[in-house]
């Protein structure tokens, strides 16, 4: 029974697949909707899946535990980033002076235009109290350079990211070569090796006082606070402490106790990054889920037209001797491939899309994505179109196979 | 006496059209034994087409019973009657009723598939059956390339594509020239004689009915004559 079972799922596949190639560009026409839906669901979701896995790596490369303090409300981000909001040097010393905390990394950054030769174009700077930062670099997050020197303190020296050398600039930037931020002469005396994103790769770096001399920024300020604590200390209790100095600090000062600032570890780090990304693909999902269901719904119908115009085969099938089970199998059949045939579209599609994006992506500094088209994805894709199709499928299915024979047979006589 | 394949007792059909009742079969006895080869007749409207679908158990009676080699069909699920059906009798129509997307072969195949045989038997007895009616070499032809009579006969191999004990066919010459008509009717009349196969043939063409030993004549439906010397009465008319 079991073999014989297999095999006549297999006959009946092969009848639906013999209907459906002689079947008319209308029903073809309705795959369509189950195309956008899994195109939909194959690119965003892998883009979106390529973005976490490059914040998880980012944030694993920080190494140990880290505690981040950033000024203004980390649930309002945009705001966060926009306001500009800046930690006093009170607040830094605040920092500092907590109990378990080992090292006290102040940095800021902006975007500005670096003149080399002929050429001005706009750079992420990034700058950091070195003398700190540097040990922190170099043991825990793995940089180091492919030639050069790392800065000194309080001189006009900058290393810059290993993209810069050769494709920024028209001419290659070396060691020893000088460029012009806002006015200032500064010498690159280091190149990195590849940190590993995009985004890193195409900055420059400097000394934190360097960088207040020639943007203005106010001396000892920082626009974040990257804290390291003591070894064997409770990062989440040196955070609370963090918080609750902070919080005083500024108490004094301004008389306020409106909490402006955010304290994280670089566990809730993720763990934020996560759940807005959660939030992005949960949306993505609802959206592809409403095409599919229109596709599906167009599935159905064509179904439906296509069992009314077949009644007559149901009716001959059913008078030689074929079960309820076989018409419903061969209409289900049907509707399944027409769903997978939409699903395999879409997957390339969606690979193409996801894959063009990261193609960009790779050319144009400040843009970084990879996209994740994992074999699971593509699987989950071809299936659950394959689903979609036999379930739109299911309510014609079920009346052609319910079809009295004599009455299927009589039908356009 | 063998006992009956098929046995209609007191078979009543009722139509309800609107609010009027239309009584197509009005009390049928019939036996159908094996090894036999029966003719039914009668004029347009007389019910025969209805009597057929309820013989080859298309439809159920309104009231009465249905013996399918004693088994009263009334007891049977839907399923299990299209396994029997399937098994049991073989069909072959006016109008072909090929599969259109399914070569000849696949389709004296299909009543195989849905008894389960396995597919090597199926091709094997496919390809035998289709030589027997002389289209050994048209076996992977799609129905639309094939002539009328070619279909006829694919249509018969696939009707005895079961080795089913009865195959009941329904103007089988219907749509056919005259002498196709008679090779078609030859080929039923070969398998009735050498396999002994039992054929019930619906034809309004007398010159079809000369070919059984009963005549089965309808009218009004009801059965009116029931010869078992067919030839004879055609005669003597």
């Amino acid at each position: 029974m079991g073999s014989n079972f297999m095999d006549n799922l297999k006959e009946y596949f092969h009848i639906a697949w013999r209907n459906l190639k002689t079947r008319s560009l209308r029903s073809w026409l309705t795959i369509f909707g189950i195309v956008i839906g899994v195109f939909l669901i194959i690119s965003l979701l892998s883009l979106s899946e390529g973005i976490k896995a490059t914040i998880t790596k980012q944030l694993r490369a920080l190494g140990g535990e880290m505690v981040f303090v950033m000024p203004g409300d980390i649930s309002n981000p945009i705001a966060m980033f926009m306001s500009g909001a800046k930690l006093e040097r009170e607040d830094i010393d605040a920092i500092k002076n907590t109990k378990g905390v080992e090292t006290v990394l102040t940095m800021s950054y902006q975007a500005a235009v670096v003149r080399y030769g002929d050429e001005g174009k706009a750079v992420f700077l990034q700058a950091m109290s070195w003398k700190e930062s540097i040990e922190i670099l170099e043991n825990f997050q793995g940089w180091s350079l492919k030639e050069g020197r790392w800065p000194v303190s309080g001189k006009r020296e900058i290393i810059i990211g290993k993209q810069i050398e050769n494709d920024l600039f028209d001419k290659p930037v070396r060691v020893n070569s000088e460029v012009t931020i806002k006015g200032r002469k500064l010498t690159v005396v280091g190149i990195l090796n590849s940190l590993g994103s995009k985004q890193d790769d195409t900055a420059i770096y400097l000394d934190l006082s360097i960088y207040q001399d020639i943007t203005g920024e106010k001396k000892g300020t920082a626009q974040m606070v990257m804290v390291k604590i003591k070894e064997g200390g409770d990062v989440n209790g040196v955070a609370e402490d963090i918080k609750e100095n902070l919080q005083k600090t500024r108490k004094r000062r301004s008389g306020t106790d409106a909490e402006d600032f955010s304290v994280i570890t670089s566990e809730k780090m993720g763990d934020i990054a996560g759940s807005i990304l959660a939030v992005i693909q949960l949306a993505i999902f609802a959206f592809a889920s409403i095409a599919i269901i229109v596709g599906g719904i167009g599935i159905t119908n064509t179904m439906f037209t296509s069992v009314r115009e077949r009644t007559k085969e149901i009716g001959i099938m059913k008078a030689i001797g074929a079960k309820n089970s076989a018409v419903l199998m061969i209409f289900l059949f049907e509707a399944g491939i027409i769903g997978l045939a939409g699903g395999i579209g879409g997957t390339v599609l969606g690979t193409f899309l996801a894959k063009a994006i990261e193609l960009y992506g790779q050319v144009h500094p400040l843009f970084y994505f990879s996209a994740s088209v994992t074999p699971n994805l593509i699987i989950f894709g071809l299936v659950f179109s394959f689903l979609v199709g036999c379930l739109s499928g299911l309510l014609p299915a079920r009346r052609a196979s319910r079809l009295k024979p004599v009455e299927a047979l009589r039908r356009y006589e | 006496m063998p006992e009956p394949i098929i046995k209609l007792e007191d078979v009543w059909k009722t139509y309800l059209l609107g609010k009027v009742e239309l009584h197509a079969l009005k009390g049928i006895n019939l036996d159908i034994n094996p090894g036999s080869f029966v003719t039914i007749m009668g004029p347009s409207g007389s019910g025969k087409s209805t009597l057929l679908n309820i013989v080859g158990v298309l439809d159920s009676p309104t009231k009465g019973r249905i013996l399918l080699e004693g088994i009263d069909i009334a007891t049977l699920s839907e399923d299990d009657l299209s396994q029997l059906r399937g098994k049991t009798i073989g069909f072959i129509f006016q109008e072909f009723n090929l599969l259109p997307n399914l070569s000849a072969l696949e389709n004296v195949m299909l009543p195989m598939v849905f008894q389960e045989t396995p597919l090597e038997k199926r091709i094997a007895r496919a390809k035998e059956i289709l030589t027997a009616v002389d289209l050994g070499n048209r076996i992977y032809h799609q129905p639309t390339e094939l002539s009328g009579g070619e279909r006829q006969r694919v249509a018969i191999a696939r009707a005895f594509a079961n080795d089913p004990k009865v195959v009941i066919a329904d103007e089988p010459t219907g749509n056919l020239d005259s002498s196709t008509g008679k090779k078609i009717m030859e080929i039923l009349t070969e398998f009735h004689r050498r396999k002994g196969k039992t054929i019930i043939v619906v034809t309004h063409d007398p010159n079809i009915a000369s070919y059984s030993q009963e005549l089965v004549y309808i009218k009004d439906g009801q059965i009116v004559s029931n010869h078992k010397q067919a030839e004879k009465v055609l005669w003597q008319r």
